[in-house]
């Protein structure tokens, strides 16, 4: 809005479609691994094919709108998200070196190698044994914030065509423009 | 009463603003769902 305000134009919220695809996307997330009452009865293996459901669901709203700015980088974070909690059992990885920045190491040294880091999407396992590790939660908020997590590349893609859209107001940059931007 | 009650409403909500509404949320949801970190890694320290 304030970029909005500096061009002089009025800020115009983007269209977007199929917003009920999104909802219904994310039923299988906020069931496994946000509501209190649910997470905590739903088996491992139901959690990971939750995740890879939501996941895919929330592709496909993307591709609904991918004429969007910023909807490929957005696309493009999904399917890095994907692909790396696919090819490593069903959620996403996590090392036990950017395990311990966010809880005690007492817990994390508790648990097993390959076990589910407690109801998140992430799975414990040492770098050498995670595929596509370049994909996985490697990245740490600086230890200063209140608010620690860690974060995938495609995490980073997300954020990033989010910023894209909210900026351009769902409008792609016309050719001149990308030039001008080279 | 009612009609005067849904003639407020319709005064106050703008159709626009609970389109907006709906929009940003799936926008939140596109964002947690594809892959925002829970705080802890979800174990809840």
């Amino acid at each position: 809005m304030a970029y909005a305000c500096w061009q002089k134009q009025s800020y115009q919220f983007p269209t977007i479609n199929g917003l009920w695809l999104a909802f219904v996307a994310f039923i299988p997330q906020l069931l496994a691994f946000y509501l209190p009452v649910t997470r905590t009865r739903i088996p491992d293996i139901l959690a990971s094919a939750s995740l890879i459901t939501s996941q895919v669901l929330l592709l496909a709203f993307a591709w609904t709108n991918h004429k969007l700015a910023g909807m490929w980088l957005l696309i493009g974070g999904l399917v890095l998200n994907l692909a790396v909690i696919v090819a490593n059992g069903g959620f996403m990885p996590i090392s036990p070196q950017a395990a311990e920045h966010l809880v005690p190491a007492s817990v994390v040294q508790s648990m097993d190698v390959g076990d589910r880091f407690g109801f998140g999407k992430d799975v414990l396992l040492l770098p050498e044994d995670t595929h596509l590790v370049v994909l996985s939660d490697q990245f740490l908020l600086p230890d200063r914030f209140h608010y620690q997590a860690a974060f995938s590349l495609g995490d980073v893609f997300i954020a990033s065509g989010i910023f894209w859209l909210l900026l351009r107001q769902g409008i792609p940059l016309r050719p001149l423009e990308r030039l001008k931007c080279l | 009463m009612k009609t005067k009650l849904v003639s407020l409403l319709n005064q106050k909500i703008n159709r626009q603003y609970i389109q907006l509404a709906f929009a940003l949320l799936a926008l939140a949801i596109l964002v947690l769902g594809a892959g925002a970190p829970m705080e802890g890694g979800g174990i809840g320290f």
